[in-house]
């Protein structure tokens, strides 16, 4: 019975993901530090992705995003070696900074989900 | 940019060796990174540290010589302060490295501050300005002292009124801005900051062997230089030409002082006393050192690291107990007096 419930589950989790529109998967952008920098890249992540900061300096980091309204969103302390993951939260163009080093900043344009 | 040597045929137990016995210039440079140990020349540790070709002037307050002819006046014109005794010039004075040579300065009514007063040399690159960054530009820094009733206690109506009573003045803001009244607290802290600007550190004995005169430091100098870069991880904040990151650490002194953290969300917990990362160009070798001028000299600062600082949650990451020798230390102390030029002495000027 139980293995009969769990066929009846999975299949219906297949057929909600293909028959509506909106269940979009979440993408994850990468971005990589490197020292007082933040690799230049091109990503456009809609709201729901994530964006992965790969710290590759021989630093610590502690990164946070402002959104148009404001709003920050602070990724804690990053140590070298470690990554931090953000959802992206609203659309619009969005700052990223680092609190212990102001030298480094970064925007990327957020999209509405689809 | 970590650049690797040609050298990446050497073992890195050889390489290391070379590093810390001073013969770096034969091998290469171990340094740590998040993806592991890498190795570069020492010509390309040196690059890290070139000084730039020119002063950078914002477009919003580009320089003319007659800007900054009138910003050294007023820099040094006690007039814009409320005791009229007190000048940019008495906590910033050229004489004692552009600081006060005090612990903390002293403000209004002799008061004490909180704070050391920090040297203005080679501001004109930096990012963010005061021990906790609260001033972006310099012509934001130049309005926060005159009109901090603890400092110079004026507001800059009151600066304004006094400038325009003096002969000669209204004569030097024309000049400098081209229109006829233009004495206004916009034109007083742009013609401060050009001129502040302009207070840039003579080449210095380090900058002549980045340059690649190998006699222009000793042999102790360059074993400094290289441990200050690797074992010592010194460079983790004192980066680039002018040794400062511009960025803010707690490194584990006993204070009261928030510091950055009064500008932080509460929940950055990194920001919490934490200070600016000061310069070691043209340091006072006879100190005092610190955001509060709590270590009378080098000795006493390099023990606070060796030691790695106070520990708390809110400690900066980069501060970490490391074991230093004697010799390692006198290298480091000796790299550091290399790092001082002829002094930026200014001809003063005639006040109007």
């Amino acid at each position: 019975m139980d293995q009969i419930r769990r066929v009846i589950i999975a299949l219906a989790a297949v057929l909600v993901w293909a028959l509506v529109p909106n269940a979009v998967q979440a993408e994850e952008h990468e971005l990589v530090i490197t020292h007082m920098e933040i690799a230049e890249t091109n990503i456009r992540p809609k709201v729901g992705d994530t964006v992965k900061f790969i710290n590759q300096a021989d630093i610590a980091h502690n990164l946070y995003l402002t959104y148009e309204d404001g709003t920050v969103q602070n990724l804690d302390t990053q140590f070298p070696g470690m990554s931090k993951t953000a959802k992206i939260e609203r659309s619009g163009k969005v700052v990223v900074r680092c609190w212990i080093h102001p030298v480094i900043r970064m925007e990327f344009d957020a999209a509405d989900a689809d | 940019m970590i650049r690797r040597g040609a050298q990446m045929s050497l073992s890195l137990a050889a390489i290391a060796f070379a590093a810390v016995s001073g013969l770096a210039e034969a091998g290469g440079i171990t340094i740590s990174t998040a993806a592991g140990d890498k190795i570069i020349t020492l010509e390309a540790l040196k690059e890290r540290y070139e000084r730039p070709d020119a002063i950078p002037f914002p477009n919003n307050n580009p320089y003319t010589e007659d800007k900054e002819k009138l910003g050294k006046k007023l820099f040094f014109d006690p007039r814009l302060s409320r005791s009229q005794i007190v000048s940019c010039a008495t906590c910033h004075n050229p004489s004692l490295g552009w600081s006060d040579g005090l612990p903390k300065g002293v403000g209004h009514g002799m008061e004490p501050l909180e704070r050391r007063s920090p040297p203005v040399l080679n501001l004109a690159w930096a990012l963010s300005l005061m021990w906790d960054g609260r001033a972006h530009s310099l012509e934001q820094q130049a309005l926060m002292p005159i009109t901090a009733p603890q400092e110079m206690n004026m507001t800059m109506d009151d600066v304004v009124d006094r400038l325009r009573m003096v002969p000669g003045y209204r004569e030097l803001f024309s000049e400098a801005f081209g229109e006829t009244d233009s004495i206004n607290a916009k034109n007083i802290v742009a013609a401060l900051a050009t001129y502040e600007r302009t207070l840039v550190s003579h080449k210095a004995p380090f900058d002549l062997w980045v340059e690649g005169d190998e006699d222009a430091i000793s042999a102790e100098a360059k074993r400094g230089f290289v441990t200050f870069n690797t074992k010592a991880r010194c460079s983790a904040c004192h980066a680039g030409w002018r040794f400062t990151d511009d960025s803010f650490h707690n490194i584990g002194l006993e204070t009261d002082d928030v510091g950055r953290g009064k500008f932080t969300p509460p929940s950055v917990a990194i920001m919490k006393y934490a200070f600016k990362t000061p310069s070691l160009r043209d340091l006072r070798m006879q100190g005092p050192y610190m955001h509060d001028g709590s270590m009378a000299d080098l000795d006493e600062v390099l023990e606070h690291y060796v030691k790695g600082g106070r520990k708390s949650p809110n400690l900066s990451p980069e501060m970490r107990p490391v074991k230093l020798s004697k010799t390692e230390q006198s290298d480091l102390i000796a790299f550091l007096e290399t790092l001082r030029g002829p002094s930026v002495k200014p001809q003063l000027p005639d006040l109007p």
